[in-house]
């Protein structure tokens, strides 16, 4: 065992796959993605099974998660083709989650998900609100939404999450009240709710900084946040990190794989992995993703040793947005240090402020320093 | 050499009006050097002096001079051009017998050249009018000349109108010289006595000094004494500059050179410090000693505390070639350890500040500059404090005295009433006005050096469109209606943010600066009051919101490296910032007690 306590790879690992296509680009949208009108899907697909091929290795991944972009825009017999070879490299994971465009949502689809082993679908609802959707420059509709998650039910999926985005421009408390009563009045297992957030780079941010989009007020934002976790708890939703909620039971297990910590292989481009205590990124362009998968090079473009600080602080910073917070065993085995020792400085003094709170195993934000983590987690983000 | 063939003078003007330029054209004309050598402005030898058009410390050069059959020697005795360095100007003033008082033509006179005026009066040396720059296209000289007149009581037929640039006119100015300026006395006979007018420190040979020998004269091997300091040297060496140094046997009465005996630290040898001879001593100094008195303050914090021992090096090897500044240790419960730091005036500061960033890689955070104060307690002490925290307690001051200068400022007439105002809001009292010519105005004031010493210049200049210069000399300490304001920041009083000022502005000065504050110090997750109190007594309350949000919404697998690197950056500006309490304060709140807003 060496010293650094790396995470051996029987270690449950996740797999996450990204299809970086969409429709179209929504304004708010950092990640990457191209429209799918531009690319002939199937190279990107080969490219995308050529590269898991390369982790024959790894004896089983523990979850799966295929985000994008939209996979559900993909052609079916390409989704298809990169289901079927998921499955030949993990049969039977805990948990396979797929993200699902509620106005990409049929039957047949999601039918076929259902065949192909997937157990978990997450809706990009974003908002069950008409003019918030228009405001986010998203296409479906509030009822899209709402019949895609009975549509999944109805398929038999028992696990159906949705994600919702607050603090939309224009959007007030009442309306988020309303989101929430709609939402946790459809028959699904978990919610993610986003405070909207203005990435570098986007239209939306271009907009805010053009004056063209006034965002929310901050006292808002953070009254919407209080809202989202009351009121989620009271519907029997239990916050379990700073922005999802689940009933119990149905907490996101590959989700938590990063809070935890552990390692994971991102697949397609601009996927991130952590493997073998390195965090890679895969070139962010279908083009030379394509090309370097093609001629056997590696598929990320930047990689970086993760030391054992780094290993430290990030654990730190990831447990501690998980409502249990850190677990100090479980920090140990995974990072060989001790948390209260190492971070002895940080969690005395925002322990004096009321912000971390300590049991005998485990430290964890308070409540109220929730929605303020940043300006907290920032002093474990180095040692 | 008979003292009747010497002429010392020295060479005063404003900024730029052409005082480097005639020396060199001087030092041409008397084939003391060629054209080629007086591209390089001799006489200024730092770069920043150059930099900015200021000479800071005075340098003599010897020039001879054939006039009707007689060869002169010109002793040229170059003064620093800042009336920050008055004391060392007056004491090159004192080291001659004559003084060029030069305008520029196209500027006439200006605030400076009314201070470098009366220095000259002061100290009895003989006046020439010169009016420079008569080839440039705007030079009105009549106008300027009548200025002279006006303001200087110069007579404007006895102006001497050049162009120091073309040459024109200084063949006769050297004439006049030798004609119209009288030589030394010659004391010859007498004890020796030698007065210091400037030193510098030469790596190899020690402390270098600059002397007029008044009487006697001094020669090498001799013992010599410095009457004040009460220390004994051998001369090892004695010389002139032609301009380069030229050693010499003997500086002989009325004479101008420089001595090397082994002195080794500037410190040692205050400029106007009288020389005699240690085995025939003469019984009085010449009246001039003054120590040099530093009347602005600042303190100077590392950017980064482990930079101290950098930054204490880099004063030391400042204080090496500058003997009126000054520096001590300095810890504030606010900003950690750094120094205080003083200074002859607002431009020396300025220039040190500068050479600390230019010569030395040392990142530097410095608060606002204050005056000294004189405290007389109620058992009668009278003591000199140079910052607001060290006041002694209130119960214990009987009376509280501020610097007070005599502030001259020259403007145009259409910017006197915007000056007026801005005047009397920092409590300067209008002495005189008088009309220069109808555009033109000299107005003096008797101003607390308090109020003008942070940004009064700058207001000035903006209020008359570039237009206003502006002077001043310290003329005494007197007592004012002053107070401390004490700043508190979150319940916990900040030592690097207090003040002191008079009462009648104390409590808009306070407000202004927490509204200053609030901007500067960003949120907390906590509210922060801002207090302002005085006596003890809170007057003013601004609050700090706490922020309501900040956290990172999404925080997933392909996020993690640059989410870390945003928290790390994050931290990193925490650090920057000076805890106070559980308040993170950024460096530029600490400046914000600069601005008094106007």
């Amino acid at each position: 065992m060496n010293a650094y306590a790396t995470p051996s790879d029987e270690e449950a690992i996740g797999l996450y796959l990204h299809v970086p296509f969409c429709e179209r680009k929504c304004p708010y949208c950092s990640f990457y993605s191209e429209p799918l009108a531009e690319h002939e899907p199937a190279p990107l697909i080969s490219a995308m099974i050529a590269e898991m091929d390369r982790y024959r290795s790894v004896r089983s991944f523990h979850t799966v998660y295929l985000g994008g972009g939209s996979p559900t825009c993909l052609p079916v017999q390409e989704l298809a083709r990169l289901l079927d070879a998921i499955r030949s490299h993990c049969p039977s994971p805990a948990e396979f989650t797929v993200e699902c465009n509620p106005g990409q949502t049929n039957a047949e689809a999601l039918a076929m998900l259902r065949r192909h082993g997937v157990n978990r679908v997450s809706f990009g609802a974003q908002s069950l609100d008409t003019d918030e959707l228009e405001q986010l420059g998203r296409r479906h509709s509030p009822e899209e939404a709402i019949a895609a998650v009975r549509l999944a039910r109805k398929e038999g999926f028992d696990n159906v999450g949705i994600d919702l985005i607050f603090a939309i421009p224009g959007s007030d408390l009442a309306g988020w009240r309303r989101n929430l009563e709609l939402a946790t009045s459809l028959d699904i297992q978990h919610i993610s709710a986003y405070s909207l957030t203005y990435e570098p780079g986007t239209a939306l941010d271009q907009a805010r900084r053009a004056g063209r989009v006034e965002p929310v007020d901050e006292d808002t934002d953070r009254a919407m946040y209080e809202l989202a976790i009351d009121y989620l708890a009271s519907a029997g939703f239990q916050q379990y990190e700073i922005s999802n909620f689940a009933r119990a039971g149905f907490a996101c297990l590959h989700n938590q794989g990063y809070w935890h910590n552990r390692p994971y292989i991102g697949i397609g481009p601009g996927a991130g992995s952590y493997f073998q205590g390195r965090r890679a990124l895969n070139a962010p362009d279908i083009r030379r993703y394509v090309e370097k998968i093609r001629t056997g090079e590696e598929a990320w473009e930047q990689s970086e040793p993760i030391g054992r600080d780094e290993r430290v602080c990030e654990t730190a910073v990831l447990n501690l947005r998980r409502r249990q917070g850190v677990n100090l065993a479980a920090f140990r085995q995974a990072t060989g240090a001790d948390f209260l020792e190492v971070f002895d400085n940080p969690v005395r003094r925002h322990e004096d402020q009321g912000w971390i709170e300590r049991t005998p195993d485990a430290v964890r934000l308070t409540r109220k320093a929730l929605a303020v983590a940043d300006s907290i987690l920032c002093d474990f983000s180095a040692l | 050499m008979d003292t009747k063939y010497i002429r010392n003078f020295s060479i005063v003007a404003h900024i730029d009006h052409g005082k480097s330029t005639l020396a060199d054209r001087m030092l041409e004309l008397t084939g003391t050097i060629t054209q080629r050598q007086a591209q390089e402005q001799l006489l200024d030898n730092m770069d920043i002096e150059r930099e900015r058009g200021i000479t800071i410390k005075a340098s003599a050069v010897t020039m001879e001079y054939e006039y009707e059959g007689n060869t002169y020697m010109l002793n040229l005795i170059d003064t620093p051009g800042h009336v920050d360095f008055h004391y060392e100007v007056s004491r090159a003033l004192a080291a001659c017998e004559g003084a060029l008082l030069v305008v520029d033509a196209s500027q006439g006179v200006e605030a400076q050249t009314v201070a470098n005026a009366y220095l000259a009066v002061e100290t009895g040396v003989e006046i020439m009018g010169i009016i420079n720059k008569v080839d440039l296209p705007a030079a009105q000289p009549e106008v300027a000349a009548e200025e002279m007149e006006h303001v200087l009581g110069i007579r404007r037929n006895e102006c001497f109108k050049i162009s120091a640039k073309t040459g024109e006119g200084v063949q006769d100015l050297l004439n006049a010289i030798c004609e119209l300026l009288p030589g030394p006395e010659d004391r010859g006979d007498e004890e020796t006595k030698a007065l210091v007018f400037d030193s510098h420190c030469d790596p190899y040979r020690g402390v270098i000094c600059y002397v007029r020998v008044f009487s006697g004269s001094l020669k090498v091997r001799q013992k010599i004494r410095l009457m004040h300091k009460g220390r004994s040297y051998l001369v090892t060496e004695l010389g002139k500059f032609y301009p380069e140094m030229t050693p010499v046997e003997e500086i002989g009465v009325g004479e101008v050179g420089y001595i090397v005996a082994n002195i080794r630290n500037l410190a040692d040898v205050s400029v106007g410090e009288t020389i005699t001879d240690d085995a025939a001593p003469a019984d009085e100094p010449l009246a001039s000693y003054q120590a040099p008195m530093q009347m602005v303050f600042s303190d100077f914090y590392p950017g980064d505390n482990t930079e101290y021992a950098r930054l204490r090096a880099a004063f030391e090897k400042l204080a090496l070639n500058d003997a009126s500044f000054s520096f001590s240790p300095q810890n504030s419960p606010a900003l950690g350890f750094g120094f205080r730091c003083g200074f002859l005036g607002l431009l020396h500061m300025e220039i040190i500040q500068e050479r600390l960033e230019r010569e030395n890689d040392v990142d530097i955070v410095q608060t606002a500059p204050t005056v000294s104060y004189e405290v007389v307690t109620r058992d009668g002490d009278v003591r000199r404090i140079e910052s607001p925290s060290e006041l002694p307690d209130r119960t214990h001051i009987e009376e509280l005295r501020e610097p007070f200068v005599r502030l001259e400022i020259i403007t145009s007439s259409e910017s006197i009433g915007g000056i007026m105002k801005l005047a009397e809001g920092r409590r300067c009292k209008l002495i005189k006005t008088d009309y220069l010519n109808p555009t033109r105005v000299l107005m003096e004031y008797k101003a607390p050096l308090a109020e003008i010493v942070y940004d009064f210049y700058d207001l000035i200049k903006g209020i008359s469109r570039g237009y206003a210069t502006m002077d001043y000399e310290f003329t005494g300490f007197e007592a004012t209606n002053l107070v401390k304001i004490d700043i508190l920041v979150n319940g916990q009083p900040v030592d690097a943010l207090s003040l002191i000022v008079h009462r009648d502005h104390a409590e808009q000065r306070g407000r202004k600066l927490i509204i200053k504050l609030r901007r500067a110090i960003p949120r907390h997750q906590f509210e922060i009051p801002l207090q302002v109190a005085i006596g003890g007594k809170i007057i003013a309350r601004e609050t700090i919101k706490a922020y309501r949000k900040d956290v990172t919404a999404k925080l997933y697998g392909g996020d993690v490296t640059r989410k870390m690197k945003v928290l790390k950056r994050q931290k990193e500006g925490k650090r920057r910032m000076k805890s106070v309490g559980s308040v993170q304060i950024p460096q530029k709140a600490f400046m914000s007690i600069l601005d008094t807003g106007e």
